[in-house]
């Protein structure tokens, strides 16, 4: 297989090592070292994409970050698809499977591309919102034909093979950019003591190093790098990250960077290797060393492939051996443009021309194109391209830049490449993520970072780029950077490198053409998003003013490109179509990411088992062993309910429920929150927090507490016992804990800092086993040495014990109205207790139950569940608790002067009530809206709705708990809940206790 | 002495087999540079004072035999105890199970006026993370700074591991020691074994 813009020699690539790679179906040959874009370049393919709107032809541009066009699709099987991948930036490998993303049926014969000629002069910018904004209803329907059409590359449909890793880093000095600024600034932080993380994009660190044809002390470039990179890797406190972007840079030096760490070896990962790596750094300073971009200009046709920026054929020639052509003219404003055919020439192709805009120029790249009797046509443009698929001639022409038109006879010079060379823009990305505007400076006639703190451009992201400048201002930043660390900063030695005369550059963007904008060819400005001159041209005349608005009425720098090479050139076009300075009309905001990222690389390990923590209690393998099916409450794994074989949920809750009200259940409830409180000052705390009265709760008793936020709604409740006088256990809510002490500690920290008293959690101490049922006594009595004879222990007290040989609190509290034990013991002997509860199993029926038969016991009597039944709107005495407000308290607790504004006291609102369906076998839907008219027209007036419904097979009908509008006067009413399939449910409005409503079972 | 209703929540070893948090999954994961292990069934003391009031730090140090660390981000150890400063008003004293409820009676003889100790140590276990390649394991699992110019020995904190809190030790130049919570045992576990 022939390469035939493959030179004979040079470049970094291993010509020992061929490798084999597929581009749109076609298989071709490239080396190690390469690019996919240096590959396909080599083998001549010059068409790689069709463009976004206009499906026009699209061929690489740029050799960096930076490039508009040459986005493909990777992957040989369907798992390894990924999208969005730029050419330039992928390391070629053997095997490697790419392709287009836009194009169908193919890149060369693309039946869009008729729609683009057709429908292209029927899309002008503002297109979408003009023509398909209207009816809004259909926009979906357009968004996804157009989706459909665009193609931005696809999401793999298979499981991604690949493991990919999270790093937190620190450092004193992160270096962005290892070009000749990096290094320098890396190592004389290195030197002076720093911690310094060092990182680069590119498969190679070095930068501009790596194609210059300069040197440094003497020698060729190549060495002093070698040498640099050599010295910082052997510094332990040095960590060098090839083949990593840092793509967000974010608030207070914190950086994300994503190393590439086997995307250069295959499709997938060698076995033990994650594929990326995110690297999440946290930074004292951060020095970019970014480089500058190099600006194409802007004239027509200048999308045709063979339609270079200039910097890029160097880079293809020095770095690949690559030159992609084999007539090359060259259009440059500034000496850039000279060092490109002064490549390419002594790469042995021809140069047609040097076409300057510039009148004259005599800096020492130019006298070296001259020495050479390079045809240099001065004062004269490049304003149109001939040839469709493939560059065939440059149109040239004299021009005045002052009237900003053509003079002269247009001549046509035949060619198949076409660099052009506008200038440099600092690649100020990153520095404009965390929303620093970037500053112009008419000097470089670019846009460099505003000064934010800890934040330190260097070299040609700083604006500066002769390679002495840049070396020299890369070494005060180092000092800078190791000084404000806080270190001595250390010498170190530039190398010489020759101050070469460049000649003054003009501040050149676009070109104008023989016909207007509006009517000349399109002059593309940004390739990726099909942005024209005449685009933005009729964005201004529209009347959009601001750049922001401009940007989005035409798309320019949207998307994965961020305006790296066209926004500038916008920025410039659409200033002159103002009448404005570049300065006056800014610059719009680039965001993270700087180039696209894998969702893989971003959820790193949290996925699958790992994606979120799961909280075990300390039975939960007995759990699992009996069969148990769980349900999430918080990040809590709780048993849901326990199915015997073929058992339906249903069928398994009534065998529980029923087990619980005649003989005995048990519950795992240890993920309730506890919270030891301990102070002289912890029984007033208390008063201050909870509803209701502590003053007089002695040791060995429990109380339920109310709990209220300031704006006197209900936020949480649980049982409180006092162990000491100054000692008490608060229990809350299993979603609450972690709310409510931090809620304690709020109020204690912030308003109440003279109470004496600690809060401490230990709700993962206490395992919590609670057995209910009339069976619990005896059952209990069979393991314990507490006395349980009712009268000794009552309900609402607790004591202290034996529970199968294991040390335990025993509280007799009831949560299913029946009598109850919670016997609390330290977690890791809670499997013992439990175990040995069950070798009872069959004497007293002993049942295991779960949440779901919880609830059903809970709201047969009434209880609330903070949360379902309440939605942080509801007042205790919304709930019917009046009982559980101590109105008359001392201290005004939290939420007592809420409590007294007229909307808490108002008759209309939702108040808690029962409801029973008239017909027994109806289960009311939770959620359910509740009307009191059910042929009223729709909208229907809501009067309130379901909480909590379930079976109750005790009572063998349908029961509901509900928030009624005025509810409590309205019992005895029937209400009605339409529902969606065109049934009305009827049910007549109860007091919230279905079972047992003088509590007598829970005090047998 | 406080009014806190203390007792001996150990039970009697021969009798009754206690359940580390991780009792369900291996006790060791040994890979290519890293060995982390768990330390079940330590005891796990929370106190709270004053730091500033002599008598305190006094009494705390005659009922442990160890200075009260009042340095943040200290841990001060003995053979049997180690106490880690976990806030300016709270510490974290770790010792073996079986003399938890001697020492809690002893800070309680030592104590006076206002401070609270609680036994917590259901609620907490330990794993110890050594090898080579024990900072990679710490590079991906936590966002505090562990090299070791940042952390070293002596050193302690409260900060996350992954997405759960952990108290990161480094008793010695050879170990880090994890305290995680138990009801997140398995989480932190899985995930230090995903990562090694």
């Amino acid at each position: 297989m022939t390469q035939p813009n493959r030179l004979a020699q040079g470049g970094r690539v291993n010509r020992d090592r061929p490798l084999s790679f597929v581009f749109n179906g076609e298989t071709y040959q490239g080396y190690e070292g390469d690019t996919l874009a240096s590959a396909l370049l080599a083998n001549a393919v010059s068409v790689v994409n069709r463009s976004f709107k206009y499906a026009r032809p699209r061929g690489i541009v740029a050799a960096g970050a930076e490039e508009p066009n040459a986005v493909v699709q990777l992957g040989a099987s369907e798992a390894a698809q990924t999208p969005n991948v730029r050419a330039t930036q992928q390391a070629l490998y053997d095997g490697l499977v790419a392709s287009s993303t836009n194009g169908w049926p193919n890149v060369q014969r693309d039946v869009m591309g008729l729609f683009g000629k057709v429908a292209g002069k029927m899309m002008p910018p503002g297109f979408y919102n003009k023509t398909f904004m209207a009816p809004a209803s259909m926009w979906m329907t357009y968004e996804k034909l157009i989706r459909k059409a665009a193609g931005l590359g696809r999401s793999p449909r298979e499981q991604d093979p690949d493991r990919y890793e999270h790093f937190h880093r620190h450092c004193d000095v992160l270096v962005i950019g290892a070009g000749p600024a990096g290094l320098v600034a890396a190592s004389v932080a290195a030197n002076s003591g720093a911690r310094v993380i060092l990182c680069d994009e590119q498969e190679q660190m070095g930068g501009c190093l790596l194609s210059t044809t300069e040197t440094l002390n003497g020698k060729p470039a190549n060495q002093w790098l070698s040498e640099t990179l050599d010295h910082l890797a052997a510094n332990p406190d040095v960590l060098l990250l090839p083949r990593t972007t840092a793509n967000g840079y974010h608030d207070h030096n914190f950086v994300t960077l994503h190393e590439r760490v086997a995307e250069h070896l295959g499709d997938t990962a060698p076995e033990g290797m994650a594929r990326s790596r995110m690297h999440q750094v946290r930074a004292k300073r951060v020095v970019l060393s970014t480089g500058s971009h190099e600006r194409p200009l802007v004239y027509a046709n200048n999308d045709v492939p063979g339609n270079f920026v200039s910097g890029a054929i160097s880079s293809y020639i020095h770095r690949y051996g690559v030159v992609p052509g084999n007539q090359l003219v060259v259009m440059t404003a500034n000496d850039q443009g000279y060092r490109c055919a002064i490549d390419w020439y002594d790469a042995g192709r021809n140069v047609v021309a040097i076409v300057d805009a510039r009148p004259d120029a005599d800096g020492h790249w130019v006298k070296q194109a001259e020495e050479r009797g390079l045809r240099i046509l001065k004062g004269q443009v490049v304003f149109d391209t001939k040839g469709t698929k493939a560059v065939q001639g440059a149109w040239v022409s004299a021009w005045n830049a002052e009237r900003f038109a053509l003079t002269g006879e247009a001549q046509l010079l035949e060619c198949d490449a076409i660099a052009s060379s506008g200038g440099f823009s600092p690649v100020v990305h990153l520095a404009a993520h965390t929303g620093a505007r970037p500053v112009w400076r008419d000097d470089i006639q670019g846009f460099v970072p505003a000064a934010v703190k800890g934040q330190l451009p260097t070299g040609g992201c700083n604006g500066v780029y002769p390679l002495h400048q840049v070396l020299a201002d890369a070494l005060d930043t180092g000092i800078t950077a190791a000084l404000d660390c806080g270190y001595e900063a250390s010498r170190f030695i530039l190398p010489e490198v020759d101050d070469l005369v460049e000649s003054a550059p003009l501040a050149l963007f676009e070109i104008p053409h023989t016909k207007a904008t509006m009517r000349a060819p399109y002059q593309f400005v940004d390739l990726q998003n099909d942005v024209t001159a005449a685009a933005i041209e009729l964005a201004t005349r529209e009347g959009f003013e601001s750049i922001e608005h401009v940007k989005r009425y035409t798309a320019m720098g949207f998307g994965t490109d961020q305006g790296k090479l066209g926004n500038i050139n916008g920025m410039a076009i659409t200033a002159r179509r103002l009448g404005q300075t570049i300065p006056e009309t800014g610059t719009t905001v680039f965001r993270p990411n700087y180039t696209p990222v894998p969702f893989g690389a971003i959820a790193g390990p949290h996925r699958r088992e790992l994606f979120d923590p799961k909280r075990y209690t300390a039975l939960h393998s007995w759990h699992e062993q009996r069969g148990a099916t769980f349900e999430d409450v918080g990040l809590w794994k709780r048993p849901w309910y326990y199915p015997i074989g073929n058992e339906s949920m249903h069928d398994a809750v009534s065998r529980e429920c029923l087990a619980v009200r005649n003989k005995v259940g048990i519950l795992d409830a240890s993920t309730l929150g506890k919270i030891d409180i301990q102070g002289k000052d912890a029984r007033e705390f208390l008063g201050r927090v909870y509803t209701n009265k502590w003053e007089k709760l002695g040791i060995g008793k429990a109380r339920y507490g109310l709990m209220c936020k300031d704006d006197g709604m209900v936020t949480d409740d649980g049982v409180t016992t006092c162990l000491g006088d100054q000692h008490f256990l608060m229990t809350t809510t299993t979603g609450g804990a972690a709310a409510i002490l931090e809620w304690l500690e709020l109020w204690h920290q912030t308003e109440w800092p003279e109470l004496e008293v600690y809060f401490n959690s230990v709700t993962d101490h206490w395992a919590t086993i609670t057995i209910t049922g009339p069976n619990s006594r005896a059952l209990l009595r069979e393991i314990t040495d507490i006395d349980l004879d009712r009268d000794k222990f009552k309900f609402m007290e607790w004591r202290q014990g034996t529970v199968a040989g294991v040390p335990a609190r025993v509280y007799r509290i009831s949560f299913t109205g029946e009598l109850s034990y919670e016997i609390n013991v330290q977690a890791d002997f809670a499997m013992h207790v439990w175990q040995t509860l069950f070798e009872y199993e069959n004497k007293y029926g002993l049942t295991p139950y779960g949440t779901e038969t919880m609830h059903v016991l809970r709201a047969e009597k009434g209880f609330i569940i903070v949360g379902q039944d309440t939605d942080g709107s509801v007042t205790p005495e919304d709930l019917g608790m009046q009982w559980c407000i101590g109105y008359d308290k001392p201290f005004s607790w939290i939420g007592k002067r809420a409590l007294s504004r007229p909307d808490t006291s108002r008759r209309d609102r939702k108040q808690l009530v029962g409801l029973k369906p008239l017909k027994d076998d109806v289960v009311l839907e939770e959620g359910a809206q509740i009307v009191l008219d059910p042929n009223q027209p729709i909208p229907m007036r809501m009067v309130g709705h379901v909480t909590s419904s379930y079976f109750s097979p005790t009572l063998n009908h349908g029961f509901a708990l509900a928030l009624l509008m005025d509810g409590h006067n309205r019992m005895g009413e029937i209400v009605f809940m339409p529902m969606p399939d065109g049934q009305v449910h009827e049910a007549e409005v109860v007091g919230t206790v279905f079972y047992d409503s003088k509590g007598d079972r829970q005090n047998v | 002495m406080s009014d806190a209703a203390i007792f001996d929540q150990q039970a009697v070893a021969d009798k009754v087999t206690g359940q580390s948090p991780l009792h369900h999954l291996s006790s060791s994961h040994k890979t290519e540079g890293v060995v982390l292990e768990e330390v079940p069934s330590l005891g796990y003391l929370t106190l709270r004072g004053d730091a500033n009031d002599e008598a305190f730090r006094a009494g705390v140090h005659k009922a442990l035999g160890l200075e009260l660390p009042v340095q943040p981000m200290t841990l001060l150890q003995s053979d049997t105890v180690s106490i880690q400063w976990l806030s300016p008003d709270e510490w974290m004293i770790v010792c073996p199970g079986a003399r938890c409820f001697e020492f809690e009676s002893a800070l309680h003889e030592q104590l006076s006026g206002h401070y609270a100790v609680v036994n917590v140590s259901g609620g907490y276990t330990m794993l110890t993370l050594s090898g080579d390649r024990a900072l990679d394991v710490l590079y991906q699992s936590t966002a505090y700074d562990v090299h070791p110019r940042h952390f070293g020995t002596g050193k302690a904190v409260a900060t996350t591991l992954a997405k759960a809190t952990v108290f990161l030790r480094r008793p010695d130049d050879g170990k880090w020691e994890l305290i995680v919570r138990r009801s997140f045992a398995d989480y932190c576990w899985r995930w230090l074994v995903g990562v090694c």
